[in-house]
């Protein structure tokens, strides 16, 4: 089961109906069954590893409590939680990267070696790391009640693909509920329509076009080749970013306030700036428990460059074992690095120039810039090689704008229909960001709105991912993208 | 409480509004070909106008026409045929049928009777993934329209073994949303109740001519299918159906290019249609039709050949049923509607178009009267298919004597109100009655003849400088009043015939 299956679509207004009447004391223990048996829904299989980590990270929790007095041993404790606990995620990686090693050499091997499934660990094993941080650190108390700490880790709308919360701000959730009345069902079912229309109407429908790209037999003309970068692009952020929107609205109706993950990540000014707004809740984690831990920008600019690239590499490893994840996460990390070194001469050309850094123009440019640098790093991320990745970057500076006009660009899986769609899906995406980015909350807009207009817009809402939504026959109802970290 | 009861109230409303217009953008988007097909049918048999129902596959789409029926005999009926439907999906049809009228007859065709496979998304073990993605696709034509209840409910869960394409038919949204793309008028004018529906009450003409229709061997005497068939079982779950309703029924076996295995199904009919006492009608070998001009392929037959069948039918059910002649009433005004419409398609078909066989075939039908002229030497007067057409048209074998004599130029004049007329080689018509005038005909040489009425002579019909290089002339008009429909001038290419 997942969000976008229609079996969802029956589980989650029972599971929302039943919360609701539930008294609010026993509320946490329906969430964790249903939390269960969602999961179980999604891959029985990983149950077993889930309940597992679970376990031995709650009496971790508590072991490390425990030795609040005796720092050494607190100190062992965490080591052996971190020996476990990132040692496990690693070896996942390791096997699968060998697994997909094995798949190049021979194509008919199995997708996996390993004897159990993980999906969603990469989500919920952060979350219980940065819960033993935490308690090590003293700014957690350990959680008792083992139901909350389960469901703390297993928590359906955040289980397969985050964000990455933290037990600060979701343990006391579980504890003291709050009411979810008639603007807070509202505004979480904006929300969710909001993830769906960007996931079935905008992801799904560039993805069609991305896999002609990324995945087809031969390079792309030029011009196509770079539209199919550019839609990649928006494509991974419609997916994850409408994921989390569905996440964060079916919390939201449950009682629950979860992290946001993303502020319109595109128009950051700068690849720092994009990264405080781009998986928030994964950039803060290794923020918090990897950049900080090593040192941050305490110990000289030198060891701060080096600590920037060892996060983005991880950052990497984290999202997939093969080279061109690495790739994209150390792009990320030079672009940083470089964007330091170089800052001296850019003021200094600023000065010259007489720039004015508050023009439109010069933040535009600035977004520009950074968009493109982002661009360019997605198709490491996105192609199957680095070979490939390579070719379709040299493919891109190539200008071939005839594409464009001579039918050449709808022959690639999308016609003009679908085309215009998606222009006028990514128009509505970005004016929406812009307001964000302006601290314009559009979902608080609408609701204010009158009732006819408000209706219509969440009528027209509905019956647009209904419609043009790209589901039915032959569609795979678990291919979020996220997913697969 | 108050606002707990208001807040109530509002998401009822809203979710009824969301209704509304779902099921508004269900309408629009769902694909119209089934609606098409059945619009009138709901219509008719609300009505009670149905008196006969005609069911099988598109053997009997093509093979039966309701309108001609009705202008012919004045029987009511309805074509209820489905493309590639086998028994099974022949026998749900006629339960959902019966759901909304009680036809005094049902003629069901055995076509298909061999098919032993239960499911049709699964098929034979041989059938490969386009096979049976047609297969599916071709049952939403005949199922769509039919409202969701638990019947349909029943029928899709005989008729296919996988939940998700089970779902796909009983919300038909699932499939058809993607069609956003690709609306036309016709599909907004549905949601508006103002859409086109079938204008042959179920039936469906083609117009094509086979020119090779092929021919199998015959198999045993009385051999029939090795093994009781679900195909079998059905056809007689139908024969059941309508005796316990007290229906009439007669099976029959629609005329096609019948393989041997076809041939062994045909036998196979004949012999349930007598366990259950029926009547057999076993077209095949019949002499209704003429394989060389009423088939549009091998499979199925043209306009010629269902305006044949059809009036076989006809003779049949004023002989053999006890059935009303409705022309003249007034509340079955809207059949003789549909009938003025036909003809005129009919009249449409021998006056315009490209393809020279279907033309000919088309003036078989006396709709227009006609000249036909082939040049000394035409290809068309070496063509067998061509000739045998014209011969159908002349009633004579004049033609093969005009090809006999060294491709001698042949005219026909087939004046609906005055008679026939032909001439080739050296001879002429002399001043022959026809709603042109008293025509003359003179040949005189290769690429020049004259066609002129004597009230006229300053006209020539047969030629044209501007056409000295094409071979065919064929012209249309009307008998009474002389006015000329079309002049198409057709020149030979081998064996095909172009206007360019």
């Amino acid at each position: 089961m997942q969000f976008t299956s229609f079996e969802f679509l029956i589980f989650l207004p029972i599971v929302v109906a039943v919360n609701f009447i539930i008294p609010r004391k026993f509320k946490y223990i329906w969430l964790f069954i249903t939390s269960l048996c969602f999961f179980a829904t999604v891959d029985a299989k990983s149950t077993a590893v889930l309940i597992g980590v679970i376990l031995i990270t709650y009496f971790l929790g508590r072991a490390i409590e425990g030795a609040k007095d005796n720092p050494g041993k607190k100190k062992y404790l965490l080591m052996l939680s971190m020996v476990l606990t990132v040692g496990f995620l690693l070896y996942v990686r390791f096997v699968e990267f060998l697994a997909s090693r094995m798949k190049d050499v021979t194509p008919d091997a199995p997708p996996s070696v390993l004897f159990f499934s993980t999906v969603g660990i990469s989500f919920y094993m952060l979350k219980a790391i940065s819960y033993l941080v935490d308690i090590y650190r003293e700014d957690l108390v350990a959680e008792k009640n083992f139901v909350k700490y389960a469901l703390y880790i297993s928590f359906f709308p955040q289980i397969t693909s985050g964000p990455i919360e933290r037990a600060k701000n979701l343990l006391p959730q579980f504890a003291y509920p709050v009411s979810v009345d008639f603007d807070r069902l509202r505004d979480g079912l904006l929300q969710i329509l909001w993830g769906y229309f960007l996931k079935l109407v905008l992801a799904d429908r560039m993805g069609i076009f991305v896999k002609e790209i990324f995945d087809g037999g031969y390079l792309q003309p030029g011009t196509i080749t770079f539209i199919g970068t550019l839609f990649y692009t928006f494509e991974i952020y419609c997916d994850f970013g409408g994921y989390s929107h569905m996440a964060i609205g079916i919390a939201r109706i449950l009682g629950i306030d979860s992290m946001s993950n993303f502020d319109s990540p595109y128009l950051a000014q700068s690849i720092p700036e994009f990264w405080r707004r781009w998986h928030i809740s994964l950039s803060s984690f290794l923020k918090d428990y990897v950049y900080i831990p090593l040192g941050g920008n305490r110990k000289g600019k030198g060891r701060k460059y080096l600590n920037i690239l060892i996060v983005f590499a991880i950052s990497g490893i984290w999202h997939g074992a093969g080279l061109t994840f690495i790739i994209w996460g150390l792009l990320h990390g030079v672009y940083q690095v470089v964007g330091y070194i170089l800052k001296p001469v850019r003021d200094k050309l600023v000065d010259i120039f007489k720039v004015n850094r508050n023009a439109f123009s010069h933040q535009a440019l600035r977004t520009i810039i950074t968009f493109l640098l982002v661009n360019f790093a997605w198709v490491f991320f996105r192609a199957f090689s680095v070979e490939r990745a390579m070719g379709i970057i040299a493919k891109s500076f190539e200008f071939t704008p005839w594409v464009l006009t001579d039918g050449t660009l709808f022959s690639y899986g999308l016609n003009e229909a679908n085309m215009l769609l998606i222009v006028a899906g990514l128009a509505l995406l970005v004016i929406v960001d812009v307001l964000n980015y302006k601290g314009v909350v559009v979902r608080e807009k609408i609701l204010s709105q009158g009732i006819w207009l408000r209706w219509a817009i969440v009528i027209a809402a509905i019956l647009v991912i209904l419609v043009c939504g790209i589901w039915g026959p032959g569609y795979d109802a678990s291919s979020f993208i996220y997913e697969q970290f | 409480m108050k606002k707990r009861l208001g807040n109530l109230f509002k998401i009822i409303a809203f979710l009824l509004v969301l209704a509304i217009s779902v099921l508004a953008v269900t309408t629009l988007v769902r694909r119209k070909d089934s609606n098409y097909k059945y619009a009138d049918f709901f219509d008719q048999a609300k009505a009670g106008h149905i008196d006969v129902l005609f069911m099988g596959s598109s053997h009997v789409i093509n093979a039966i026409n309701p309108v001609t029926l009705y202008e012919d005999y004045g029987y009511t009926s309805y074509n209820m045929g489905g493309h590639g439907s086998v028994m099974q999906a022949t026998y749900w049809e006629l339960i959902e049928a019966l759901q909304y009228c009680t036809p005094k007859v049902v003629v069901v065709d055995a076509y298909m009777l061999e098919k032993n496979y239960q499911y049709l998304d699964v098929m034979e073990e041989n059938a490969d993934k386009s096979e049976r993605n047609t297969s599916v696709e071709q049952l939403h034509l005949n199922m769509d329209a039919w409202p969701l209840d638990r019947l349909k409910i029943a029928a899709i869960n005989d008729l296919i073994q996988d939940q998700e394409t089970r779902n796909e038919f009983l919300f038909d949204f699932i499939v058809y949303h993607s069609r956003w793309s690709e609306l036309t008028s016709e599909d907004y004018k549905t949601v508006l109740g103002t859409e086109t529906t079938n204008p042959l009450m179920g039936g469906e003409m083609r117009y094509q001519v086979e020119l090779s229709p092929t021919s199998f061997p015959d198999p045993a005497e009385g051999e029939i299918l090795s093994e009781h068939t679900v195909g079998q079982e059905y056809l007689m779950k139908i024969i059941d159906e309508c005796q316990r309703d007290g229906i009439q029924v007669v099976v029959t076996y629609m005329p096609c290019c019948a393989t041997t295995t076809d041939k062994i199904a045909a036998n196979s009919a004949a012999e349930i249609a007598a366990n259950y006492g029926v009547p057999y009608i076993n077209m095949l070998n019949m002499g209704i039709i003429d394989y060389r001009s009423d088939l549009n392929d091998t499979g199925h037959l043209n306009a010629t050949g269902a305006i044949k069948v059809t009036d076989y039918m006809g003779q049949w059910l004023t002989d053999n049923a006890d059935l009303a002649d409705h022309r003249g009433d007034v509340s079955y005004s809207d059949w003789a509607d549909k009938v003025a419409l036909f003809n005129d398609e009919l009249k449409d078909m021998a006056t315009s178009g490209d393809d020279l066989y279907t033309r000919l075939n088309q003036l078989s039908l006396n709709k227009v009267s006609y000249v036909i002229y082939f040049n000394q030497g035409s290809n068309a007067l070496k063509d067998d298919d061509l000739m045998h057409l014209v011969e159908n048209l002349a009633g004579t074998t004049a033609v093969r004597d005009a090809s006999a004599a060294e491709n001698a130029p042949y005219i026909l004049i087939k004046d609906l109100s005055n008679g026939v007329y032909e001439a080739y080689g050296e001879n002429g018509l002399d001043g022959v009655a026809t709603g042109l005038g008293h025509v003359v005909y003179q040949p005189v040489e290769q690429n020049f003849r004259f066609l002129y009425p004597t009230e006229d002579e300053s006209l020539n019909y047969l030629y044209d400088d501007d056409h000295l290089g094409y071979d065919i002339q064929l012209i249309t008009y009307d008998s009474e009043s002389g006015q000329i429909f079309s002049h198409d001038y057709f020149r030979s290419f081998g064996g095909t015939y172009r206007v360019d």
